[in-house]
C-alpha cells in the first residue's frame, strides 16, 4: 500500500532532516553578569553554533540593549575563539527610566552568522537614582545583518531540544486523527449495528492511546530537562492524563460485557462523549490557565515565535507521517480483530 | 525464539538502554544537558521507536495464540 511507503519515508525524512540541520548561532551566556553604572568593564560573550573568527574583529558588534531605542555599543571587540568574543562597555551613569536596576538583552551582530540575541543577559545596577538617556543613544542599533539559511531557531535554555518539536508534537496531531477515526466508526456503529464498524473504533482508539502514552512520556523526558522537572502539573500536563484516563475506561468498559452487541453499543456512545471531552481538555482548558507549554495565550497552538518556515518544512511532514504509522498499526488491529472473529465463528 | 518475543527481552532492552547514558555519566553528571541537550531528542526518537514496538510484540503474540488455534481446530478435525 502506497501510504504505508510514504508514512515510513516521511518518519525517516523527519527524523534525518531533524537532526541534521543546524540550529543558528546564539548565545550561551554572557560574563560578568553584573554592570553597574558608569563602571568601564569587560563583557565576555559565549556563543553556540557561532563562527565568530569568520570575520574580522571590528566587524563584530556587541550592544548591551535597554529597550529599543536605547543601548550602549561595545568597544574593542577581540574575538578569542569561535565560541568566545569580548568588548569594553563604558557605562553610562544614568538609566533612561526611573529605577535601580535593570535587565539588558546582548545583542551580538555577525557579518557571517547575523544577529543574535540572549535577553536579561545583564543585570545593570544604579548607585544614583538618576534618570538620565545620556550615553544610551549614541549608538543606535542599526545595519544588522540578517542571514536566511537552513537552519533552526536558537532558543535559549532549550537549545537543540528544539527539534523534539518534530517528534513530541506530532504524537498529539497523530492522537487526534486516530480519536477522530475512533468517533466517526463509533457513530457509523450506532448506524449500521455492523460489529466491522465497532471493530475499527476500537483499533482508531488503541493506536490513539499508544500516541498518547508516547506523547505523554516523551514530553516528561523533554519536561525534565527543559522546565526542570518531568511533572510539574502543568496545566496541559494534567488534562492529557485526565483525557488518556477517560479513553483507557473505554477500554475498561468494553470487557466488562460478555455480549459483543452490547458492549459495541455502550462502548460507542461511551466514545462519543470521550471524544466531546477530549476537544475542551486539550485544547480549551489548557487555554484558560498559565501554562509552561508553548502557545497557550494565543489561539493559534504555534506562533511564528515558535515555529518558523524551516521548521514547518520538516514539522508537517513528520505529523503527516506519523498519523499515517498510526493508521497502519489501527488497520493491522483490525485485521487481527477481523481474523479473530472467523475463527470464532468455527468453533 | 521464544525469549526474544517475551516482554521480558524488552523490558531488559528498555533497561539497558536506559542504564547506558547514566554508566557513561559517571565521571559527567550531566551527560544530558551536554552539548546542546541532543541526547534529549535522542531519547525522545529512542522512546517512541520502543513504544511502537512494543505495541508490535503486543499483537505479534496476540497474532501467535490465533495461530496455535487454527492449528488445534485443525488436528482436531482432519479432513
Amino acid at each position: 500500500m502506497w501510504w504505508k511507503t510514504l508514512s515510513v519515508a516521511l518518519i525517516i525524512y523527519a527524523i534525518t532532516a531533524g537532526m541534521l540541520v543546524p540550529l543558528k548561532p546564539g548565545i550561551t551566556y554572557v560574563s560578568p553578569g553584573v554592570v553597574k553604572s558608569g563602571q568601564d568593564i569587560t563583557l565576555r560573550v559565549f556563543g553556540y553554533n557561532s563562527f565568530y573568527t569568520k570575520a574580522r574583529a571590528d566587524e563584530i558588534r556587541i550592544w548591551l540593549q535597554f529597550d529599543e531605542s536605547n543601548a550602549v555599543l561595545g568597544q574593542k571587540t577581540a574575538i578569542l575563539n569561535d565560541t568566545t568574543v569580548e568588548a569594553s562597555f563604558q557605562m553610562p551613569s544614568g538609566m533612561p527610566e526611573k529605577g535601580t536596576f535593570a535587565m539588558l538583552n546582548v545583542i551580538v551582530d555577525h557579518p557571517v552568522d547575523g544577529v543574535s540575541l540572549l535577553p536579561s543577559a545583564v543585570e545593570f545596577r544604579l548607585d544614583t537614582t538618576a534618570t538620565s538617556k545620556a550615553g544610551w543613544q549614541d549608538n543606535p542599533i542599526e545595519q544588522l545583518h540578517i542571514v536566511k539559511d537552513l537552519s533552526y531557531p536558537y532558543r535559549n535554555v532549550i537549545y537543540e531540544s528544539i527539534r523534539n518539536t518534530y517528534y513530541h508534537v506530532p504524537m498529539w496531531f497523530a492522537l487526534m486523527f486516530m480519536f477522530l477515526g475512533s468517533v466517526i466508526y463509533s457513530i457509523r456503529y450506532l448506524k449500521s449495528q455492523h460489529l466491522d464498524d465497532d471493530k475499527k473504533a476500537v483499533a482508531f482508539t488503541e493506536a490513539g492511546l499508544l500516541f498518547g502514552l508516547l506523547g505523554l512520556v516523551t514530553g516528561m523526558l523533554w519536561a525534565h530537562y527543559a522546565w526542570g522537572s518531568a511533572w510539574s502539573n502543568d496545566i496541559k500536563q494534567l488534562m492529557t492524563a485526565v483525557a488518556l484516563l477517560v479513553y483507557l475506561a473505554y477500554f475498561i468498559l468494553r470487557s466488562s460485557f460478555d455480549e459483543p452487541e452490547k458492549g459495541a453499543r455502550l462502548s460507542a456512545v461511551y466514545n462519543i462523549f470521550a471524544f466531546a471531552s477530549l476537544v475542551p481538555l486539550l485544547y480549551i482548558v489548557p487555554r484558560m490557565f498559565a501554562s509552561l507549554h508553548p502557545g497557550a495565550e494565543g489561539s493559534p497552538a504555534f506562533g511564528s515565535q515558535d515555529l518558523d518556515n524551516t521548521m514547518r518544512m520538516v514539522f508537517y511532514p513528520s505529523i503527516i507521517g506519523f498519523s499515517l504509522l498510526g493508521l497502519w498499526l489501527a488497520q493491522l488491529r483490525y485485521r487481527y480483530a477481523k481474523i479473530q472473529d472467523v475463527l470464532y465463528d468455527i468453533d | 525464539m521464544k525469549f526474544f518475543q517475551s516482554i521480558r527481552f524488552i523490558i531488559l532492552v528498555l533497561f539497558l538502554s536506559i542504564h547506558l547514558p547514566i554508566v557513561q555519566a559517571q565521571g559527567n553528571r550531566d551527560f544530558m544537558r551536554e552539548t546542546g541537550k541532543i541526547y534529549v531528542v535522542v531519547g525522545v526518537i529512542l522512546l517512541i521507536f520502543l513504544g511502537i514496538v512494543l505495541y508490535l510484540v503486543r499483537l505479534d503474540r496476540k497474532l501467535t495464540k490465533l495461530e496455535s488455534q487454527l492449528n488445534e481446530e485443525k488436528n482436531e478435525q482432519p479432513h
